[in-house]
């Protein structure tokens, strides 16, 4: 059974009145006339209908297939470890370089100083918000401010104090009271629009184009919720959750491609090590959480 | 010994957004395995059913607010799964890849069939699982609801979000072209490859199953939410 001896009848519209999808509707006896008085309508619904119900029990007969204890302890993790909050500053967008923040009433807080910046990706044309980020609290207030940033044209972040690699850092989400907190870091990630097109293979390649390396329009259009900083920062929550080892330090941002797709691909370290993850453009949406198209370890 | 053992899904679903930070945990353990199954059986692929199937309970997670209770918390659950795991498809077929060089990808189809679980008549299981691997993405997700997994023609099109019709046509269509590949590869008319006799619904977790003869037909609503894809 092939369906080509079926010539001259309407498999789909048999399959219909076979699995009861018709009951009711004007086709029923339509299709039960046909059965009765053509031969060819006839003979595939006698075979037809014998093997639909023999698939139906072959389908039954699928074993169970219970979650892998792997997948399942990552998911589990995912849901117990409390979101870590990240805050994205925009600058205002007029290609200054980085500016650091005076000390304002919230760094008595004890938040970290935020560094802004603005990156452009299309000749001007389509511009990227640079950002800082930060959590909201959880900071070492003793910490030395970190800044990583670049305008339009600069290649390189600043790391003014530390030489370590622009970041995100990651803790759970503490009052406003200003307390310090031990693993909390403080640092800005490498923004790119590299226009690299990632696979599996090369996902874990460090990203080779400079901050203000320009990205076809195209691309950038498809990142227009992205370019938000609230959306981003909704983006890598949900990576932080997706990966299930609580906080992760972003070294960079790239907007980028994977597999031909639009895809915003982060590094970060994480306590599960170091990861190259990339996401898809609903990431940090209500149904699209983190959008996850692949992530490799880093190594 | 879970303490919230006894609390209903919607026990623990309020208790989630009262501020218990384990009641979702709870919620996902009671019924993991089955949303694994639908995510894995629908995408074919397990390192995109697990992303897809995070993906969605962390959304579940995040807006559990806007669950209303016109459904069972668990068909809400399924709902996202699901469409998670369409959505994957759908962007597959919106973005094809380039093949891997094993050739198995194509845009709607899973890269391959999942791996299957060691069965008595592995070759037969293997023929029936590529070919509901082959079908459209929304015939497979039907079947996979309805007749691998069991749940009612009722319940999977509120988890689909379609006419109860529209799951019986996509279930039958579904049925029939698998019978047609089956019956192809085998040479023999109108039976599919047969395992030993065992008692089916191994997999299933709920007893009623689509009808698939004229005599077990349920009545439909109104002609034309019936069927969807002539």
């Amino acid at each position: 059974m092939t369906g080509a001896e079926f010539r001259g009848v309407d498999i789909d519209l048999l399959a219909d009145y076979i699995g009861g999808a018709l009951t009711g509707t004007p086709d029923e006896p339509v299709v039960a006339t046909l059965i009765a008085d053509d031969p060819a309508w006839r003979a595939a619904y006698e075979s037809l209908s014998g093997g639909m119900a023999a698939v139906a029990t072959e389908l039954g007969r699928f074993e169970p297939e219970p979650m892998p204890a792997e997948v399942a302890a990552r998911l589990e993790a995912a849901l117990t470890t409390p979101a870590p909050r990240l805050t994205l500053v925009p600058d205002s967008g007029d290609g200054a370089p980085p500016v650091r923040e005076e000390k304002t009433t919230r760094r008595e807080r004890g938040r970290r100083l935020r560094w802004v910046t603005p990156i452009a990706i299309a000749a001007g044309a389509v511009a990227f918000v640079g950002f800082g980020l930060d959590y909201l609290s959880g900071r070492d207030g003793n910490s030395a401010d970190k800044s990583a940033s670049s305008a339009a044209g600069e290649a390189q972040a600043r790391r003014p104090d530390s030489g370590q690699a622009p970041a995100i850092a990651g803790a759970e989400p503490k009052s406003d009271s200003g307390q310090d907190s031990a693993q909390s870091q403080s640092a800005t990630p490498q923004l790119l629009s590299s226009g690299t097109d990632y696979t599996r293979a090369t996902l874990a390649q460090a990203p080779t184009q400079a901050l203000s390396a320009p990205a076809p329009l195209a691309t950038a259009s498809k990142f227009g919720r992205l370019s938000s900083t609230d959306t981003l920062r909704q983006c890598l929550d949900m990576i932080a959750l997706a990966n299930g080892a609580g906080p992760i330090t972003a070294e960079s941002v790239d907007y980028a491609r994977f597999e031909g797709k639009p895809a915003i691909v982060v590094r970060f370290t994480a306590d599960n090590g170091a990861w190259a993850w990339a996401s898809g453009p609903s990431c940090g949406t209500s149904s699209g959480g983190a959008d996850t198209l692949a992530k490799v370890p880093v190594r | 010994m879970d303490p919230q053992g006894g609390a209903s899904d919607a026990d623990l679903l309020r208790a989630h957004l009262d501020g218990d930070a384990q009641a979702f945990a709870v919620l996902v353990r009671r019924h993991r395995d089955r949303l694994w199954a639908v995510a894995l059986r629908t995408i074919g692929d397990r390192e995109e059913a697990a992303d897809a199937v995070q993906d969605a309970l962390l959304s579940a997670h995040r807006n559990a607010a806007r669950f209303r209770g016109d459904s069972a918390v668990t068909t809400w659950l399924h709902r996202i799964v699901v469409n998670a795991c369409l959505d994957r498809i759908r962007r597959r077929q919106a973005h094809p890849t380039v093949p891997l060089p094993d050739g198995n990808r194509t845009d709607d189809r899973p890269s391959a069939p999942e791996p299957a679980a060691p069965a008595p008549d592995h070759d037969a299981a293997l023929m029936v699982r590529q070919a509901l691997a082959a079908l459209p993405a929304e015939q497979r997700a039907a079947i996979v609801l309805v007749d691998v997994q069991g749940y009612p023609v009722a319940e999977a099109a509120e988890i689909l979000g379609v006419a109860e019709g529209t799951i019986k046509s996509r279930c039958a269509r579904g049925r029939a072209r698998m019978a047609l590949t089956l019956g192809g590869l085998r040479g023999d008319a109108g039976d599919p490859p047969s395992g030993p006799a065992h008692a089916p619904g191994g997999n299933q977790q709920a007893a009623q199953t689509v009808p698939s003869g004229p005599a077990a037909e349920q009545p439909l609503p109104a002609s034309g939410d019936g069927r969807d894809e002539r």
